[in-house]
């Protein structure tokens, strides 16, 4: 019996290296892009790396994002949108847009589940408008866009996240209104309640926590999205990865510091939403096929 | 028809002119539902479709004037796209850097599932490590490598101190290894979520064929192939398609790290299609070609989509089974 147990130990102590091999892995490059925003400029391309930020200092914090110091403004002129308007168009953005898909994507997937308003071979083709890659049609859709006057506006930009974040809102929201036992509605309407009311206050209520978790699930797609923003946002209306990108563009070249420190702005706020709905993602990215 | 779907409104039909009636406010309920689906597609899908057609038969840039002055060509573009060698290199490069990318993320995310699917100390705190890659956008992703990976930078200074040999790729400027660093980021970006399909796959197993299987004495190499994974299959697979999907679809990563170079290295798809409309305005050959993607792209989803119907199908009885268990 000794040995069966020596083996256990073993087998365990080979899991967790593995593990931790893997979590190294995964959470170095973004220590790097945290420990980076935290550098003096010298020591964003140092040889050899520099792994500790040495002393520390909010410079690029403070030159980002309130682009309240002066110093550097002219080695490293940015763009002449500042941050904050980025962050609020992206926020604009990303809230109207997500909450239209949800909400249209929810009454949607109620009529699908109870009154099979679309095929399952319709639901399937609505998966379509997912699966396939959004660049065949940027370019018509930025000269329709044009000649409705809706491009560069943040309208423009909240139709096409709607358009193509709806198949995840039918499909997660479908995936947990299949869990609402049907005598529930039925009760409901032999009580009279019409048929509205019993998808409002009888049907939506009751998944409240599968709302919410499409919600900030389709909220990390609308705010990381780059493509379409690239397109159809040029320069009035730009959401913040495109406002990350135009770092790059500078003649100075590398500022990493400058864009570590809005990156990590960018991504705080998606891994606090992710975390907080941990265990709807695989529900979420498998279009509610698989669940937990 | 629609009558089956409430059953509790056929017990209390009195008359024929009521249930016509009713029969009728229900297709009108259910028209409501579709309305804003039918909306959407009439007034932003369908004309972004046919202008697509449109510039793909016309001669079009931006340096002529009004686009419908423009002269019809026909097929005469799809032509010059279907003989452009970049662009079948381009489809080369998606379709390797597609596979590679989703293998990896397959591999990994398999592994790490395996290790992880029974309760262990410490399982809460690497499962949340684990999905921060998923949860890091895209592009943050493509800038953080390029902080990361060049010549003298920390990944290439640790690896040359943990093997002692100075280990020193260009990742970012060879031609012969950049895509492949892109199907590095995109591996670490992604395994995430092969991870936590995989991972909610193995949970979600019945443990009664497991439990035979070890009673049995059945050694546990031979519970995972023989028990484990048919089991997993639908979950495998999709894993494999959705993440084959998205990974056609790569574009923030590639662009913002190489836009397309170095020399024409990472030309993938969208990466092209992108160039051809956005750098070169060639406006008319990016439809024609978005249109070939298209089409090509179709037919993929297609056979994805008949692959998905039928895993989907087995694992919702599954989850039935599950749900009865529970309840029993």
């Amino acid at each position: 019996m000794a040995t069966k147990s020596r083996r256990r130990l073993m087998s365990s102590i080979v899991r967790y290296m593995i593990l931790t091999g893997w979590a190294i892995i995964a959470f170095f490059p973004i220590y790097w892009m945290v420990s980076t925003s935290f550098k003096p400029d010298i020591q964003w391309f140092a040889w050899p790396p520099v792994y500790f930020p040495d002393p520390p200092t909010l410079t690029n914090y403070m030159n980002v994002w309130l682009g309240s110091e002066q110093y550097d403004t002219t080695q490293y002129a940015i763009s002449s949108q500042t941050p904050l308007v980025s962050l609020w168009n992206s926020t604009v953005i990303a809230f109207t847009s997500t909450f239209l898909a949800v909400s249209f994507g929810s009454v949607l997937a109620y009529g699908v589940s109870r009154y099979r308003i679309l095929s399952e071979a319709r639901m399937f083709q609505l998966l379509m408008l997912r699966m396939i890659p959004p660049i065949v049609i940027v370019a018509p859709l930025s000269l329709y866009y044009s000649a409705l006057g809706l491009l560069d506006t943040r309208i423009g930009l909240i139709m096409v996240y709607f358009l193509t974040t709806l198949p995840y809102a039918v499909w997660m929201t479908k995936s947990f209104i299949d869990e609402v036992p049907r005598e529930v509605e039925q009760a409901a309407e032999i009580l009279g309640a019409s048929r509205w009311r019993t998808v409002f206050e009888i049907v939506l209520p009751l998944i409240r926590s599968g709302l919410v978790a499409t919600f900030l699930f389709i909220l990390i797609l609308t705010w990381s999205e780059y493509l379409l923003a690239l397109i159809i946002t040029k320069t009035q209306v730009s959401t913040l990865p495109i406002e990350l990108s135009k770092y790059q563009g500078s003649t100075e070249g590398r500022v990493y510091g400058r864009q570590a420190a809005l990156a990590v702005g960018i991504t705080i706020p998606l891994m606090v939403i992710g975390l907080i709905i941990r265990k709807h993602l695989a529900r979420g990215f498998s279009f509610g096929m698989v669940r937990r | 028809m629609a009558v089956d779907a409430i059953p509790a409104g056929r017990v209390q039909l009195p008359s024929q002119a009521r249930s016509q009636s009713r029969r009728l406010a229900v297709r009108r309920f259910k028209l409501t539902l579709l309305l804003p689906l039918i909306a959407l597609f009439l007034f932003l899908l369908t004309p972004v479709l046919l202008l697509q057609l449109y510039f793909s038969v016309h001669q079009w840039t931006v340096y002529l004037s009004s686009w419908w002055d423009a002269d019809f060509v026909g097929l005469d573009l799809f032509q010059e796209v279907l003989t452009d060698p970049r662009f079948g290199w381009a489809v080369v490069r998606s379709l390797a850097f597609a596979t590679t990318s989703t293998l990896g993320c397959f591999v990994f995310g398999f592994l790490l599932a395996y290790l992880m699917y029974k309760p262990f100390r410490g399982q809460a705190v690497y499962y949340i490590i684990f999905i921060l890659p998923m949860l890091t956008v895209p592009v943050v992703v493509a800038y953080t490598a390029e902080m990361l990976l060049y010549q003298s930078g920390p990944i290439n200074d640790l690896i040359s101190r943990i093997i002692g040999v100075d280990f020193k790729p260009a990742w970012l400027t060879n031609p012969h290894i950049a895509l492949a660093t892109v199907a590095l980021l995109e591996i670490w970006n992604w395994t995430p979520f092969s991870f936590i399909i995989l991972l909610a796959g193995l949970a979600a197993i019945p443990k009664e064929p497991i439990e035979a299987a070890e009673i049995l004495g059945a050694s546990k190499w031979r519970i995972f192939w023989e028990v484990q994974l048919p089991l997993l299959r639908p979950v495998i697979l999709l894993a494999l398609v959705l993440r084959f999907l998205e990974a056609m679809a790569e574009f923030p990563k590639t662009w913002a790290l190489f836009q397309g170079g170095p020399g024409s290295a990472t030309e993938t798809l969208p990466v092209y299609i992108f160039m051809t409309t956005w750098q070169y305005f060639q406006i008319s050959k990016g439809a024609a070609m978005s249109y070939i993607v298209m089409l090509m792209m179709i037919v993929i989803v297609l056979i994805a989509i008949h692959l998905l119907r039928r895993e989907k199908r087995s694992l919702d009885q599954m989850y039935a089974l599950r749900a009865k268990d529970a309840e029993g």
